[in-house]
């Protein structure tokens, strides 16, 4: 009887706390070049979920991503950047709670702090952060939990 | 007060006596038939009783031997479905099915609410907690935030920040 209690018990904890656990998530973060041209390229497949929306929202019609960077994330206090040729986008996460990760947010051209922000990134709603105009063009920064 | 069947009755068991002897069979109709029945009765009598008498057994171990045995082996028969019970589902047996039901019920029912819970629309959308920009390289950037709800988005909007020229699009 015992045993049975004791596996019962066990049987409890362990699918409660694989119901508890949160399971690894990747966040993408770009650095994308909007501009408006007369043939506009076909949108990455990284940025078409949100094709309608950043047109939309910028008013521009063609978005290349110039720096990109993927990273998965287990304990949600992992560091990394997305880079281009002049600017990086650092992002530091402090942790995650029950809506998303609290990231911190940097933007440098090269080694000059443009931008900074901290944010709490849900994984149903992406971040969109207008940069510096380049030529006749927007800086646009893109996180997206996927 | 008799009545004729009873009178009757006592009279073929020849319990009548007396003037109630003589009273019953001046009443018979025809008393010959009737001493013919009282003889016919006392015969079946005769022979039920030498029929239906109790019987000596020759072999008395022998029977009761055999009996035992019936009766063990009835035991067992009827013990046997009590048994294949009490190993389908005894009481403790239906405890422990109520038991991981009640728990596969609670781990679906945790599950569900996780995944239903109504989040609230700040928790929902990304939130901006903070931002500002360096104001001696742009001392006249200023920063907003909106959420885009119809897009579920969140959008951090600058102004003012130094335009740079179309070489820093460079990949």
């Amino acid at each position: 009887m015992n045993s049975r209690f004791l596996i019962l018990a066990i049987v409890l904890t362990v699918t409660m706390s694989a119901a508890g656990a949160r399971g690894a998530e990747t966040v993408w973060s770009g650095l994308v070049m909007a501009e408006n041209v007369a043939q506009p390229a076909a949108i990455p497949p990284e940025l078409s979920p949100l094709e309608q929306s950043l047109k939309t929202l910028f008013g521009y019609n063609q978005f290349q991503i110039i720096g990109q960077s993927t990273k998965t994330l287990t304990s949600g206090q992992e560091d990394w950047a997305a880079w281009s040729r002049y600017f990086s986008l650092q992002v530091d996460a402090r942790g995650h709670g029950k809506a998303g990760y609290i990231l911190s947010l940097r933007l440098y051209k090269e080694k000059e702090l443009l931008l900074e922000s901290e944010a709490k990134l849900s994984k149903r709603s992406p971040l969109l952060i207008k940069g510096p105009q380049v030529g006749s063009g927007q800086l646009l920064l893109v996180l997206v939990v996927e | 007060m008799k009545t004729f069947e009873e009178k009757w009755t006592a009279w073929l068991d020849g319990q009548l006596s007396g003037p109630e002897l003589a009273e019953f069979e001046a009443s018979l109709p025809d008393k010959a038939a009737a001493e013919g029945e009282k003889r016919e009765a006392k015969k079946l009598g005769a022979l039920l009783k030498e029929q239906l008498g109790s019987r000596v057994l020759s072999n008395a171990d022998f029977f009761n031997h055999q009996l035992r045995q019936r009766i063990e082996s009835d035991d067992e028969r009827s013990e046997e479905p009590a048994e294949a019970s009490s190993t389908g589902w005894s009481i403790q047996r239906m405890f422990w099915a109520g038991a991981t039901s009640l728990a596969v019920f609670a781990v679906c029912a945790v599950l569900v609410m996780r995944e239903k819970q109504p989040a609230e629309q700040s928790e929902y959308l990304t939130q901006v907690l903070n931002a500002r920009v360096d104001p001696t390289i742009s001392p006249n950037a200023t920063v907003s935030m909106f959420e885009a709800k119809e897009h579920a988005v969140t959008v951090l909007w600058t102004e003012g920040l130094q335009s740079l020229p179309a070489e820093y699009a460079a990949k």
